[in-house]
């Protein structure tokens, strides 16, 4: 196959708020042979980000995290949706640091090791954002409560629940977050080997 | 108990195009039981989705297509990414019908049934979408070519792999939609299932 090259035309910002907006006009090779036409797309930067599923290879639970979510007004039965533990990756910032950092804040726990399952694009389309996600072994009775940060006016509940309920309601819809999914999806492909892999490093 | 109130105050339209983005000014009921401050929120709006995994069972095979995606270029390895078929939906569109549209148009396939593997909220925090993902069981043995509108810009390759590769594609990282992704690892859960209500079909 040929080489496959692309070229930004033009970037025009299409507004700058606490996110970021821009058309960028681009053409690039195609697989027929040649150069496409120059095209116009919207894309959205919401920067990029870190999630963790934190999960106990003993009791066979799982932590995640309650909390409203104005973008899925449109199209979940609740707001409320249960999470992944996530957050934003700052300037310089390392995706294991974002994990360990909002374990902390939005579940008062202390992570450990932590074992990379992937990163993905959520709306690869019109969004820039990759999102890295990990599990990683906890204790879950140290989580627990009401967290999130007031002056980012996080409001989050820290449910414990069996790994089992979790990948049910994943698969019947009461889990609806792309990188929850992921992470409850691969964790129940790969539990076991992670589980042994846990208990020789202790 | 999970808070069940929440208040829309103020909608700005901030971008009006192709997509549509606003700033929110609500508030929502707490899990300590009182209203929230008001929030100013920034909501991307893509609408609706589809997407269809077409794997055929005889085969253990998958069909993902690959196409330039210019939002991720310089953020991944590459810009053509290995995808599946998928398109927005239209007003009055249902999700099935717009994966049986894009199947033909992205691929040259002609999908029977379809298995729902999930409705996704990829982004939540940001972005007002949903995916609504699914599994065509199918023949993948003619599948090949390139696809797509070209009066829409469309220009698409299509592949067929092994489901095993694909899914080691996922763990290292060539795999990164996450509408490939999540219909892909869906499928790896339930492939015994399917092939055992599908009659035993030799592998």
């Amino acid at each position: 196959m040929n080489e496959k090259k692309y070229e930004i035309v033009a970037r025009e910002p299409l507004y700058e708020g606490y996110f970021r907006a821009d058309r960028w006009q681009v053409r690039h090779t195609t697989f027929r042979g040649g150069w496409s036409d120059v095209h116009g797309l919207e894309i959205f930067d919401r920067g990029h980000a870190a999630c963790v599923l934190p999960w106990d290879p003993v009791s066979d639970e799982v932590v995640l995290v309650e909390q409203f979510r104005a973008a899925a007004i449109p199209t979940a039965k609740s707001p409320w949706l249960l999470e992944a533990i996530a957050g934003a990756m700052k300037p310089g910032e390392k995706p294991e640091e974002v994990a360990r950092r909002e374990a902390m804040e939005e579940a008062g726990l202390a992570l450990n090791e932590l074992r990379h399952v992937t990163s993905f694009l959520p709306s690869c389309g019109a969004v820039t954002e990759e999102l890295h996600v990990f599990v990683a072994p906890v204790d879950a009775a140290s989580a627990g409560g009401v967290h999130g940060l007031q002056d980012e006016h996080e409001d989050m509940k820290v449910h414990v629940l069996p790994f089992t309920e979790v990948l049910a309601m994943t698969e019947d819809g009461r889990i609806v977050a792309g990188n929850t999914i992921v992470a409850v999806y691969w964790l129940a492909l790969h539990r076991e080997e992670v589980r042994e892999a846990w208990s020789r490093g202790r | 108990m999970t808070p069940r109130r929440h208040r829309i105050e103020a909608r700005e339209a901030i971008w009006r195009g192709h997509f549509r983005a606003d700033r929110i000014t609500l508030r929502h009921e707490t899990f300590a039981g009182h209203e929230s401050a008001p929030l100013v929120l920034e909501v991307f709006d893509l609408g609706e989705a589809a997407c269809v995994l077409p794997w055929d069972p005889a085969s253990d095979r998958v069909l993902l297509i690959e196409q330039f995606r210019g939002a991720v270029a310089g953020i991944t390895e590459t810009p053509w990414l290995l995808e599946t078929i998928a398109g927005d939906l239209g007003p009055g569109e249902t999700p099935e019908g717009v994966a049986r549209r894009e199947a033909v148009e992205e691929a040259g396939l002609t999908i029977d049934r379809m298995i729902p593997a999930g409705a996704i909220l990829p982004c939540p925090g940001a972005v007002a979408t949903r995916v609504h993902a699914f599994i065509a069981p199918c023949d993948l043995s003619g599948a090949a070519g390139i696809h797509g509108l070209t009066e829409e810009g469309e220009d698409i390759l299509v592949h067929v792999l092994s489901l095993e590769e694909a899914l080691t594609m996922v763990d290292d990282g060539r795999i990164q939609a996450s509408h490939a992704t999540i219909p892909l690892l869906w499928l790896a859960r339930h492939r015994e299932r399917l092939l055992r209500e599908a009659g035993g079909v030799a592998i």
